[in-house]
């Protein structure tokens, strides 16, 4: 009896084995051996034709004292992520707006929602073209009320591309952050508002003292969203303006997108990989400090 | 409560829905019309509209190629998800030695986001001869730690007692994934088939590294091209875009409420 139970424990765990074998697989192909292999990589003089050499710190001491547009680009990812509090204020609001009792807030609510789906690549061309210094409908409003004399080249210009990215961008996630906060709000116990009612709290208390303390978490996890979206936005800055003009818009992911498979360095590439993931990293960690720890935490379970 | 006028939430509303608005307007517009640089002002409202420029994508590029392959690689990926994160999913509501570890690991692997590992994943891709392959663009999303997760939420929640009671009847293990569990996680593959669906149809950084052969490209891909290859045939390309957004648009409209509840658990739990 026991050495059935005990074969069959075996059978099991070779099951359980079989079942994770594949994800594993993928995860060790594409996430693991990539990590390490960044990391010997960012140490060595590497390219396809050439058997590799030790460098040392020849490539971090390049990129920290002699590139101009790392800098440049790393600057602009602290941009773009500093951006993303002014998306989720707007979000707030019309969360806010849609979750009062008026009519039609289902569809008020699939409007903001529907760019978030479209493909970004598509986003960026509709943006390019909205921006566009001839007849881009955005320099026609804002001729015809008089707040400008001539078109502005938007995305060719050195000071406004990096802020009309940043705009398509909230565009696009916009919806989503009010998803999210509105999953929230519903989240919140109407007694309490009851209560509050009661004790006669005006409205402005009433969002000060219940709606955004309980609120917190979902705004936090916007945030991560925002962190996440700018070390990541690759889509839109490629097809937008490719980084440019002169690197204004370049941010970490184009940049190292460019030196690996543009310039074909491969191995400098990879230090500033590296120096992106512990960047990141280092916010994650930061970010999950301050939220008491509990963003981004999976129910593990026994 | 209700004592608050309702017609300035009504007016902000509108104005922010114009807002969001105005660029499917402007595209579909401008996909309808072509656009002559040369006049000012632009055209507000399509002056004589007509389809001219969807047929002029449909056969000046491989439009459907472009379509087969996209449907392709998706169908590939959201099959391999579903079927590999419930696997994965089941095995960890199992115990096992090394258990914990292993979910530490997986927790850790999430925090890398695919974007850092793009030059060795490029590598080995290329010594796996996969480049220019629907295989080799699918496989690095063919299993998802998030959605891991969310099949081993789902099948915790199914009652011990019920597969207790499988198994006293000597129901074989993979009878009871596939005829009680699975089954009763229907809302949890729902979530893994959209957000795979999603990833791969708007994937762009990978496919652009990893594909070189014309013929192989996704429409993500083809759609970046035209921009950059046809400067002056404005109105096709905007044409092509309304033809990708469409169907996104369509499915989106049809499975609001599951797309946006996979969404939340995937963001949640990311």
């Amino acid at each position: 009896m026991r050495f059935s139970i005990k074969k069959k424990r075996t059978r099991e765990l070779v099951l359980i084995w079989f079942f994770l074998a594949p994800s594993l697989a993928i995860f060790a192909l594409y996430r693991i051996i990539p990590l390490i292999w960044n990391g010997v990589l960012s140490f060595q003089f590497w390219s396809p034709y050439k058997p590799s050499e030790f460098a040392g710190l020849y490539h971090y001491q390049e990129m920290l004292f002699y590139d101009d547009t790392f800098w440049q680009s790393l600057w602009n990812t602290l941009i773009f992520m500093g951006s993303a509090p002014i998306g989720i204020a707007l979000a707030l609001v019309i969360a806010l707006l849609v979750n009062t009792q008026i009519r039609g807030r289902g569809i008020y609510r699939t409007i903001v929602f529907m760019s978030y789906p479209v493909m970004t690549v598509a986003a960026g061309i509709i943006w390019q073209w909205l921006y566009n210094e001839k007849v881009g409908l955005i320099n026609y409003i804002l001729m015809t009320f008089g707040i400008i004399d001539e078109g502005i080249p938007f995305l060719e210009s050195f000071d406004f591309a990096l802020p009309a990215v940043i705009v398509a961008s909230i565009w696009q996630v916009i919806g989503f952050y009010m998803i999210i906060l509105l999953t929230g709000l519903q989240n919140i116990p109407p007694s309490l508002y009851e209560a509050a009612a009661i004790d006669g709290a005006s409205t402005w208390q009433r969002f000060r003292r219940i709606t955004f303390p309980l609120l917190k978490p979902s705004l936090f996890l916007c945030f991560v969203i925002g962190i996440i979206n700018s070390f990541t936005n690759f889509d839109l800055v490629y097809v937008m303006t490719q980084g440019g003009p002169s690197h204004a818009t370049e941010l970490l992911i184009t940049y190292i997108y460019l030196v690996a498979f543009k310039l074909s360095k491969f191995d400098y590439a990879a230090a500033l990989t590296i120096v992106n993931f512990l960047f990141f990293v280092c916010l994650a960690w930061i970010a999950n400090r301050m939220s008491g720890g509990e963003a981004g935490a999976v129910d593990e379970g026994t | 409560m209700h004592r608050y006028p309702r017609w300035p939430i009504h007016l902000i509303l509108f104005f922010v829905s114009i807002l969001m608005l105005i660029p499917f307007y402007w595209v579909l517009k401008t996909s309808l019309t072509g656009e002559n640089i040369f006049t000012y002002p632009p055209a507000i409202l399509p002056e004589d509209p007509h389809l001219f420029y969807y047929v002029d994508v449909w056969y000046s590029i491989p439009f459907f190629r472009y379509l087969i392959n996209s449907v392709f690689v998706s169908a590939m990926v959201v099959a391999a998800n579903v079927f590999l994160n419930a696997m994965a999913g089941y095995a960890l509501t199992r115990d096992f030695v090394g258990k914990k570890s292993l979910i530490l690991l997986f927790l850790s692997c999430m925090m890398i986001p695919f974007q850092v590992t793009i030059i060795p994943a490029y590598l080995i891709t290329k010594e796996l001869g996969l480049l220019n392959t629907h295989f080799g663009m699918a496989l690095p999303l063919c299993s998802t730690i998030v959605c891991i997760f969310v099949f081993k939420a789902s099948f915790d929640a199914v009652p011990p007692s019920l597969i207790d009671a499988a198994r006293i009847d000597g129901v074989p293990d993979w009878k009871i994934i596939f005829r009680i569990m699975v089954p009763l996680s229907q809302s949890a593959i729902a979530t893994n088939v959209i957000l795979a669906f999603i990833w791969s149809w708007n994937n762009f950084l990978w496919p652009l590294v990893i594909i070189r052969d014309q013929a192989m490209q996704t429409l993500p891909l083809g759609l970046s091209r035209f921009l950059t290859v046809l400067e002056d045939t404005t109105g096709a390309l905007y044409a092509f875009c309304v033809l990708v957004l469409v169907p996104g648009l369509i499915i989106f409209l049809l499975a609001q409420r599951q797309f946006i509840a996979g969404l939340i658990s995937g963001a949640a739990k990311g």
